[in-house]
């Protein structure tokens, strides 16, 4: 794997007080070969004010934006679709914003169905903030290594493994890219837990490792369904009572959204060209009804 | 209704529900080939509820009031006056096949015949027998004291008061009764098994190891265990036998077609936790 040279090294130094953004940008490449060789100590426990800009899909924007602006961030959001509703925020430190702030020390890229309107946000990202800023996007239904050949920052970009009410779970998945320096992979740990959060790094893969294995039980349960095998209620109390699920497969769903779940499936389908991720003609038509209501 | 229910077979499970039976106030018929195995069997039973008088669960009178509702039988047309007959034998569908055709001659038209299979086709079951209405599937989970679920399995005869009674019965022993249809693996293992199978492509493909996969499926998917622990805890060689039961049943479904890592460590000997070894090692001796 390729380690941090040049600009892309200053990205360790990113969680620091934002007034140092512009030192780091313009750090010359031996003074970062120096923060290579001996990283510098990065404060974990508060980014003091450093901004974050969270794009991307309701509700997942408004949930990281929640958990980010608890933890001190002052976030900057937009969505690729407004919420039908307009979110009453909890905290303050929230602002909706369609300008990326040009002081932005770290971005949040939250969409999964839309991959046209990701990736005209990835590009726009790239352009608006600091060389050293990363970006996290959400890459269960697009590679991070794919989304990297968007843009010129390639060493930025790091995946996650990001669908509604994930963002409460102590752990996040995180997909590094061959283009990842342990800078980025550094800054990306340290932001997570600044939040409150470890984080567990896999393989740059469709679907990551839960979604993958939640969504393919979502798509069976539904094939249940479909074939009329028991209702849907039942199998939700069956597999909470029989295999201690911590929800029923539908009740999950409901969670995460039917179009969220529809989206990995679809991907995984095109992306391993396999039978098993066929989506169930039933789900699909779940999904966009409840899309219609 | 159920004045006298029959058990056939003395296994973990027909132990198990003649247990839960006699404790609802249900006579109960234990049938097994030999006096041994009986004998075996209601010692076995009376340790528990010895184990549960100590622990002040129930007292010592229920105990041999539980006791004396037992009959041992070894000639299956002993059950000819039970109301309600359990098959709990070895999961062998020719085994299965024979004992209902032996109960359906042997028992009174009225009665309600039931297996506890947790795989075989209730259909097939009761394909050979002249009233395959009355037959259906009762199918408890491990451990029996602590799971509430049973699926009701309904064939293609069965009819609506057979699963009617079966239900009733369920509620009896205090669980919770799901109606399903007569498909392979029903709903628990059927809906549960992509869980195990995503688990091990995403192992195949080098995605994430099993301690991270595991750490995943509990830290953010809030699991109760790991797919690879829970693995290892049922048997591998038993998840790799119900994973090939589904996809034969299903005349090859692709989604169902199971993964050679269990094949590979089931010839190795890694059977699991019962085996000290399987995707874990364990030191301590498995209880």
């Amino acid at each position: 794997m390729k380690t941090g040279t040049g600009k892309n090294a200053g990205a360790a130094k990113i969680l620091h007080k934002k007034a140092k953004t512009k030192s780091v940008r313009s750090s010359s490449a031996k003074e970062s070969a120096r923060v290579d060789q001996a990283p510098q100590p990065v404060e974990t426990k508060h980014p003091s004010a450093a901004r974050i800009y969270i794009i991307g899909e309701s509700p997942m924007v408004e949930q990281y934006a929640e958990v980010c602006a608890f933890h001190g961030y002052e976030v900057s959001l937009s969505w690729n679709e407004k919420p039908l509703q307009k979110p009453e925020f909890k905290s303050d430190h929230i602002k909706i914003s369609s300008i990326i702030p040009a002081n932005t020390s770290i971005v949040l890229e939250l969409t999964n169905i839309d991959t046209a309107a990701k990736k005209a946000n990835i590009e726009r990202i790239n352009d608006a903030i600091a060389d050293t800023a990363p970006i996290l996007s959400s890459s269960i239904t697009v590679t991070a290594t794919e989304q990297s050949s968007w843009i010129s920052g390639k060493y930025r970009l790091v995946g996650l493994s990001a669908l509604p009410t994930l963002i409460a779970k102590p752990l996040v998945e995180i997909a590094p890219t061959i283009y990842s320096p342990k800078e980025t992979i550094e800054v990306t740990r340290r932001f997570f837990q600044s939040i409150g959060k470890e984080i567990e790094i896999v393989q740059d893969r469709i679907g990551m490792v839960l979604p993958r294995m939640l969504c393919r039980i979502i798509n069976e349960a539904a094939y249940a369904i479909m074939e009329d095998i028991a209702s849907p209620q039942d199998i939700d109390t069956a597999l909470k009572l029989g295999a201690q699920f911590p929800f029923g497969p539908f009740a999950w769903a409901e969670q995460i959204g039917l179009n969220q779940v529809v989206a990995v499936l679809a991907a995984l389908h095109a992306d391993l060209q396999e039978e098993r991720y066929r989506i169930t003609p039933l789900l699909k038509q779940m999904a966009m009804t409840r899309k219609q209501a | 209704m159920f004045k006298q229910l029959g058990i056939v077979g003395t296994g973990v499970m027909g132990i198990g529900i003649a247990q839960l039976a006699v404790l609802s106030k249900i006579d109960v018929q234990l049938y097994d080939v030999n006096d041994t195995l009986l004998r075996r069997s209601t010692v076995r039973i009376n340790a528990n509820l010895r184990k549960m008088v100590n622990s002040g669960k129930i007292s010592t009178e229920e105990l041999q009031a539980s006791m004396e509702r037992i009959r041992t039988r070894t000639s299956l047309p002993d059950l000819g006056n039970c109301d309600f007959i359990i098959e709990s034998v070895i999961e062998d569908i020719r085994v299965k096949k024979d004992i209902f055709k032996h109960l359906d001659s042997c028992t009174k038209s009225s009665a309600i015949l039931a297996s506890t299979t947790s795989s075989l086709s209730i259909t097939s079951i009761g394909a050979q027998t002249r009233n395959p209405e009355r037959i259906a599937g009762i199918h408890f989970f491990n451990p029996l004291d602590t799971s509430t679920l049973v699926e009701v399995v309904k064939g293609f005869k069965t009819n609506t008061e057979t699963i009617d009674k079966i239900i009733e019965f369920v509620f009896l022993l205090a669980k919770t009764p799901i109606v399903v249809k007569d498909t392979p693996g029903f709903i628990v293992n059927r809906v549960s098994q992509p869980l195990f199978s995503e688990a091990l492509r995403l192992l195949g493909e080098n995605v994430a190891t099993v301690e991270q996969i595991d750490r995943i499926a509990k830290n953010i998917g809030s699991f109760s265990g790991g797919p690879f622990e829970l693995m290892d805890l049922m048997g591998i060689d038993t998840t790799l036998a119900e994973m090939q039961y589904l996809y034969e049943q299903s005349y090859g479904e692709p989604r169902l077609r199971p993964n050679p890592i269990l094949k590979q460590m089931t010839e190795t000997g890694w059977l699991g936790k019962k085996a000290k070894k399987g995707f874990y090692t364990y030191d301590e001796p498995s209880s």
